[in-house]
């Protein structure tokens, strides 16, 4: 617009600067909207891609920490007040099971957890300690058979 | 029932009147658009609840435009909108990195934090609460995280304050902050590159995932150009 009337123009607006202004304005609501949209779909895009409701939010961080550690013992744990850094031993102190190549630019080697893989995970694990629990079953009762 | 909104509209469409009373009616007619912008914009600050405050949000916003076409002497749009979104960014990132700076190690904290990180960002995934502070153990991350919840965050909402009131004061510190964003952005993904190892590799959605989610924070700085370009007589001692 190459007209210099400020007709119409918004209070601190000069007109030649109308234009970038009421982009800028338009962008502000893009980012508005996106934000809200972000914040709404978030919690629900996490919760459905990590396996809940089949999953509760506990046994999905449950499952989390044995991918970051590679690791099927390690369960999610919350500390009282005497944990770091008030007090206590350091977080997984000791634990040596996570898969890094340790360098000045160290590379995590766990695996990309894709959609759900969390149940599947959890499932397979389970399967295996029940095969494991049959077979620990099996070998007394056999025992007694020899 | 007629709102004190109402009223004023209103009367402002009555014809001519004295300035004490436009003055009056036109900080009536503010405050009441401000009520309704004020609760969106905490709901909003809330993440999830923010579908429920973007409509409050929008109808302050709506309020506001009425009264300005009604003649009245209120904020113009663009400053309010800079001034809501300049705010929301700061409390949506204040509120995140508070709780890993200060709560990582509560429950909620060891679920939710990790569980992003795997999803968008490595460094609140890997080692996770290992430092002795806790938290994302991504290098350099807890020094932006002190940065922006002791500097730059509680001055960007006390400067977007004094923007929304129309100080000039505000608008000084709405400068300072907005270029601080600046700095801010450059130096986080500048410290996010040169780690991009522990950042990206093996997360769901990465760098572009990233993006994404984050672009919608860029309000500090798309305000810059318009703090140096606008009027600045608009904004009182």
């Amino acid at each position: 617009m190459s007209s210099t009337s400020t007709e119409g123009l918004q209070l601190g607006t000069s007109p030649e600067y109308s234009r970038m202004h009421t982009i800028i304005r338009r962008v502000c609501y893009v980012l508005l909207f996106g934000l809200v949209i972000e914040g709404a779909l978030t919690f629900p895009l996490l919760a459905i891609w990590y396996g809940v409701p089949t999953l509760t939010p506990a046994q999905v961080c449950d499952e989390l920490q044995k991918v970051m550690y590679s690791d099927e013992s390690r369960t999610c744990k919350s500390h009282g007040l005497d944990s770091p850094p008030l007090g206590g031993p350091a977080e997984a102190q000791g634990q040596d099971t996570a898969r890094d190549t340790w360098r000045v630019q160290p590379t995590p080697l766990y695996p990309r957890i894709g959609f759900r893989e969390l149940v599947k995970n959890k499932r397979e694990r389970e399967a295996r300690e029940r095969s494991a629990g049959n077979n620990a079953d099996t070998e007394p009762s056999k025992k007694p058979a020899k | 029932m007629s709102t004190k909104h109402e009223l004023a509209t209103a009367a402002a469409d009555a014809g001519p009147i004295g300035y004490d009373d436009h003055v009056e009616q036109s900080r009536q007619a503010q405050r009441h658009a401000d009520k309704w912008m004020i609760s969106g914009t905490i709901l909003m600050g809330t993440a999830i609840l923010g579908i429920f405050g973007l409509p409050l949000f929008l109808r302050g916003l709506f309020l506001q435009r009425k009264a300005q076409r009604a003649g009245l002497s209120v904020r113009p749009i663009i400053v309010t909108l800079i001034g809501y979104m300049v705010m929301l960014d700061g409390a949506l990132n204040t509120f995140g990195w508070a709780v890993d700076l200060f709560a990582s190690h509560t429950y909620v904290s060891r679920i939710f934090m990790p569980t992003w990180g795997n999803m968008f960002d490595g460094g609140y995934f890997w080692h996770y609460n290992e430092l002795a502070v806790g938290g994302a153990g991504a290098p350099g991350e807890k020094a932006w995280e002190v940065l922006g919840i002791f500097i730059v965050f509680p001055m960007r909402i006390a400067a977007c304050i004094g923007f929304l009131q129309m100080k000039r004061w505000g608008h000084q510190w709405m400068v300072v902050t907005c270029w601080t964003g600046l700095l801010m952005w450059m130096g986080y993904v500048a410290n996010m590159t040169v780690y991009a190892d522990i950042r990206f590799a093996s997360v769901v959605f990465p760098v572009v995932g990233w993006w994404v989610y984050n672009i919608f924070y860029i309000t500090p700085f798309l305000s810059t150009p318009y703090l140096h370009t606008d009027n600045r007589e608009i904004f009182s001692d």
